[in-house]
């Protein structure tokens, strides 16, 4: 598992494209090391690796897929009433490159 | 040092479909941006993936026609990552259980032997909203965010850029003639990343990994290939290390060009998607998908040979769907489909190729019936010559064929041997020189001869009656 | 005494009896929401529901929710109405569409007036981490206790009696454990019983729309009202949905009730164990087959750190389609970085930006084994070991919190087996009711009822059964003092 030091949070911080005050990094690097030593502790139990990851609540399946029908799409107003930059019936954005 | 090129090929196929993967916005063009946007396609909180049938079943019928191991449970997961065409901030994808898996497709090498190009898998996912680029800002698009794709990775078993024409030639093939996809690479319906690497003949390691973007025709795609591996093969030769790149291919300058450098892989923190539940895929819908796949490209070939095509003309007219359907409907029923195949291929493409800029089959104004009369015209003996006069004529009066015979006066050549006998007599009259080469083992004096034999009978004679009575005579003269 | 104090059966008796109006009702609704005092709403719509409520003239016998008011907690998305899930990055955004429960609402006339305070994004479980500050609890009108969350508006908005009902979400215990704090009936059902489409997401696989009321009889109502496949989430289940209501007067006589002992055990509050006891004597007394099973502490004690993993890798995820561009506020910026950037830097508290990176943590590629997949594993370990217990049990009982509503200050230590316990209700997706049991000085003690998938009638008849006990039926803020 990666190290947990102050750098790899401000890193991760960076990815998930916000940042942090010091002091709140400091706190996260406390609160992160905890749950990593309570997660190792979780591993101790012997049997863990004997079970499947859980993504669902219970077992299910289904064979339901939409049928290809198209609805009517929103107005185009509407798909933009909450955008804070637009133009010309689009989102505007500083010139996206790369 | 012998230098091989290993190449492997990343195909991303918009599928046709009505509406989008997980939505229910209508999946069609549209020229004003921003009107076929469901809630999902924005990523509006709350909003939730419903998975489209007919995508699914496009998937299927695309992995059977590669030989492919199907998923008996459809399964969905997201790849997480910020980028401005991204609306949710991750994409669904089939990371861990993929539609399809393990298959090939049988291309012609350079020697044009048959080759199995082996294909890692194949699976489902979205596409991502469109960006117009300003010179100081950029426009979002959502139409296209949400667009059913299906993604299909070969392995790296491609060693020259005509191979890999060859291979997208014939993914193309599939998933146009399925219906899956209109596959054009052109407008983006079908787009490639290419991946060449080189290293000595024979190696088992991999050279670093050079990533080609902006590859938007097959000629790109060869030109591109060729240049990247003779520049890296350049770079190896002169002692220059090799670095893993991306690269956009320049069509002006026929290079390619380096985009960014390709550091550490970007984690892409994949998981299952916990909004959609396993689907399983029943046999029976399997099956239904299978069975009512149309005619896939190879299938057509064959049967278009047994028809009596010869393996040319079944290409001419596979090159182009829309070609191949009109020529179904043109020799349904008729004794010789190669009659109309030749009518295709050269008197309506000529007829096409005259009207210029993009004309294609799909706007020739001739319904397949009245082409497949004027064949019929054609094997009841009226010649080549008098067909073309009545194409021509149907298309400039928008007349039938029917019409067209009365309006241009035109009767059957026959096969009167005392008026063909005249002609051949005076056709070897006049060519004196002619015969006594071909009397010399000048095959082709022949061919000459026939020619001014058909001239002189001003298309009133059967051209092959009057070949074989010219032939019969020559050979007396022996 | 106002009709609002009332059941949703009772407010339905008196429209058809003509001695009130959804109009009136409405109006007096408003009126008590104005002058409540506990920082419970996000919004307030008093055009919206009053002009809807004028066109409700002719009460339909059939339909119990007609001209009944509600609010929503602000995570559910309300076409028209501004839905921020108590976060800056949200503010101002106007859904273009209803979830799935507010159509049906409006479908049956019921009368939103507007939507509630959580804990941001839904994430946290105190009510103060919302962009509005803290909401408080009605049962502490110095304001010096927590009502919980993160659904804390809508558990405030139903125990001050404003109105008889509200919609709660809940992916840890965030219905549950407010109702507890706040003397109410919380009841979240199985998952993929109720349609999460137009739900902010929190974490999918734990996230479930539920309600609070002041009767089980009333949660019964709103279960059959809500319960149900949607096309549009399709992890909604086909799941028959039951006649609730009915069944929930069955006798719970012939159940067999597992207490696990080291849920009680943790408990520190004397009252509370003393009651807790109580219940169950009772229960045997009654002839319901009680018994103490055992689950290893280490079991226990491993739900929160599971929960923690699990719930913030799929938040970080869920959460990254906020990034001011589409929709919320937008800031100016270089590139589409620097706008996305300014957006979450200034949008999220921290404890959201905590969240957020623990999640992305635990999802990197080098960590997912350790952290997200062995949370998985460790979930699926708990499940199994509860689903043993319902090999043989029809129902688990135990406290829904480990005493009444915690101080502000100082801040009361979290991580007991009693406090947290209640997160393995999301871990399998069972059927999880809080209810009543009884007053502590005056503030609410609550207990906790949980199911086999899809049995929600036994977790209300036993429930029902329990009310009737308890005496504690249409308990609020207003008539606790009368109920001690």
């Amino acid at each position: 598992m990666k190290e947990i030091t102050i750098d790899v949070l401000k890193d991760a911080a960076s990815r998930l494209m916000f940042e942090m005050t010091e002091e709140e990094y400091v706190k996260l690097f406390q609160e992160l090391s905890s749950l990593t030593a309570q997660m190792e502790a979780i591993s101790q139990c012997e049997d863990l690796d004997g079970y499947e990851p859980m993504t669902f609540p219970y077992p299910v399946q289904t064979t339901y897929l939409r049928e290809d029908e198209p609805l009517p799409p929103l107005k185009r107003e509407e798909a933009l009433s909450n955008a804070g930059s637009t133009l010309e019936g689009q989102i505007k954005l500083p010139k996206v490159v790369g | 040092m012998n230098i091989e090129a290993v190449i492997g090929i990343e195909i991303h196929v918009e599928l046709k479909t009505k509406s989008k993967m997980f939505s229910a916005a209508p999946n069609a063009f549209s020229k004003t941006p921003n009107t076929n946007v469901a809630p999902l396609d924005m990523a509006f909180p709350g909003t939730m993936p419903v998975v489209n049938r007919q995508a699914v079943v496009h998937g299927i019928r695309v992995a059977y026609a590669l030989h492919m191991e199907i998923a008996r449970t459809l399964n969905f997961d997201r790849k997480n990552y910020f980028y401005a065409d991204l609306p949710k901030g991750f994409q669904i994808t089939q990371r861990f259980h993929p539609l399809g898996k393990e298959g090939y497709v049988t291309i012609f090498d350079l020697q044009n032997q048959p080759k199995k190009i082996a294909i890692e898998r194949l699976h489902l996912e979205e596409d991502t909203c469109k960006q117009l680029h300003f010179r100081d800002y950029s426009l979002l698009d959502y139409n296209r965010a949400g667009v059913p794709l299906l993604e299909i990775v070969s392995y790296p078993d491609i060693h020259n850029g005509v191979e890999a024409v060859r291979y997208i030639e014939a993914i193309r093939n599939i998933v146009v003639y399925s219906r899956a996809s209109d596959g054009k690479m052109e407008e983006g319906s079908l787009r490639c990343d290419v991946n060449v690497s080189i290293r000595p003949q024979g190696a088992s390691f991999f050279g670093p990994k050079v990533e080609l973007k902006n590859l938007n025709s097959l000629k790109n795609i060869q030109t591109a290939i060729d240049y990247e591996i003779a520049r890296q093969s350049q770079c190896l030769a002169s002692g220059m290390a090799i670095v893993q790149d991306t690269r956009r291919y320049d069509e002006a300058k026929g290079k390619t060009v380096s985009m960014r450098l390709k550091t550490e892989a970007i984690d892409y923190k994949y998981f299952p998607e916990p909004n959609i539940l396993p689907i399983v895929l029943s046999e029976a819908m399997i099956e239904e998908a299978i069975a009512t796949c149309p005619e896939l490209y190879e299938a057509k070939k064959e049967r278009y040979e047994r028809m009596g095509l010869t393996p040319s003309q079944a290409s001419v007219l596979l090159s182009d769907p829309a070609m191949a359907s009109y020529f179904e409907a043109a020799s349904e029923g008729s004794e010789n489909p190669k009659t109309v195949a030749n009518l295709l291929i050269v008197e309506v493409n000529a007829y096409l190729n005259k009207t210029g800029n993009g004309a294609n089959i799909s706007r020739f104004p001739l319904p397949p019936v009245s082409l497949k009369r004027i064949a019929a015209y054609r094997e009841d003996g009226y010649t080549h010559q008098q067909c073309v006069e009545i194409l021509e004529y149907c298309l400039r009066e928008k007349a039938r064929p029917e019409d067209a015979l009365v309006a241009l006066g035109i009767t059957k050549a026959d096969n009167d041997e005392e008026a063909i006998a005249a002609v051949v007599e005076t056709v070897l009259a006049a060519n004196p020189q002619s015969v006594s080469d071909f009397q010399a083992g000048k095959d082709r004096a022949l061919s000459f001869l026939v020619g001014q034999a058909v001239k002189a009978a001003k298309g009133t004679l059967n051209p092959s009656v009057l070949a074989k009575a010219l032939r019969e005579r020559l050979n007396q003269e022996k | 005494m106002s009709f609002l104090d009332r059941s949703i059966r009772e407010i339905h008796e008196a429209y058809l009896r003509g001695e009130t109006t959804p109009y009136e009702l409405t109006l007096e609704a408003i009126a008590r929401a104005k002058a409540n005092q506990d920082n419970a709403l996000e919004t307030l719509d008093e055009n919206g529901a009053l002009t809807f409520a004028k066109t409700l003239m002719d009460p339909e016998p059939e339909n119990l929710l007609w001209g009944i008011p509600y609010f929503a907690k602000d995570n559910l998305s309300t076409k028209g109405i501004e839905t921020t899930a108590s976060s800056n990055i949200l503010a101002g955004y106007i859904p273009v569409f209803d979830a799935t429960v507010i159509a049906k609402l409006k479908k049956r006339k019921a009368v939103l007036l507007g939507k509630t305070t959580l804990d941001e994004l839904g994430m946290g479980g105190t009510g103060t981490t919302g962009r509005k500050g803290m909401t408080y609890n009605p049962y502490a009108p110095n304001h010096d206790r927590l009502i919980g969350g993160s659904s804390s508006g809508s558990a405030a908005v139903t125990a001050a009696s404003i109105v008889p009902f509200a919609l709660g979400s809940d992916t840890g215990d965030s219905i549950r454990k407010p109702a507890s704090y706040a003397g109410l009936v919380g009841f979240k059902p199985t998952w993929g019983r109720i349609s999460r489409y137009g739900l902010f997401p929190f974490a999918p696989s734990l996230d479930h729309v539920g309600f609070f009321t002041r009767n089980v009889d009333d949660a019964a109502i709103l279960l059959q009202a809500l319960a149900g496949r949607d096309e549009k989430d399709a992890t909604s289940s086909d799941q028959e949905v039951k006649d609730y209501p009915v069944l929930q007067k069955l006798s719970p006589l012939g159940y067999k009730v597992a207490v696990i002992a080291e849920i009680v055990d943790s408990l520190t509050d004397p009252v509370m164990k003393e009651k807790f006891a109580a219940s169950v004597a009772e229960m045997k007394q009654a002839g319901i087959q009680v018994d103490e099973v055992h689950l290893p502490h280490e079991l226990l004690s491993s739900v929160y750190a599971t929960y923690l993993v699990i719930s913030s890798a799929e938040a970080t995820s869920n959460n990254a389609n906020l990034d001011g561009i589409k929709f919320g506020p937008y800031y100016e910026g270089k590139s589409y970085q620097e706008v996305m950037c300014k957006a979450r830097t200034k949008g999220f508290s921290e404890l959201t930006k905590r969240r957020f990176v623990i999640g992305s943590f635990a999802l990197m590629a080098e960590n997912q084994e350790k952290l997200f997949l062995r949370a998985q594993k460790n979930r699926a370990r708990i499940v199994a070991a509860i689903e043993s217990i319902f090999s043989q049990y029809d129902l688990i009982y135990g406290p829904a919190a480990p005493s009444v509503a915690p101080m502000v200050h100082p801040k009361t230590e979290m991580n007991t087996i009693a406090e947290n316990h209640l997160a393995i209700g999301n871990f399998g997706g069972f059927p999880s009711l809080s209810l009543p049991l009884a007053l502590e000085e005056g503030l609410p003690l609550g207990v906790n009822l949980t199911g086999r998938i899809f049995e929600e009638e036994k977790v209300l008849a036993l429930a029902s059964w329990l009310e009737s006990y308890t005496g504690l039926a249409g308990l609020s803020a207003l008539n606790a003092k009368e109920k001690q």
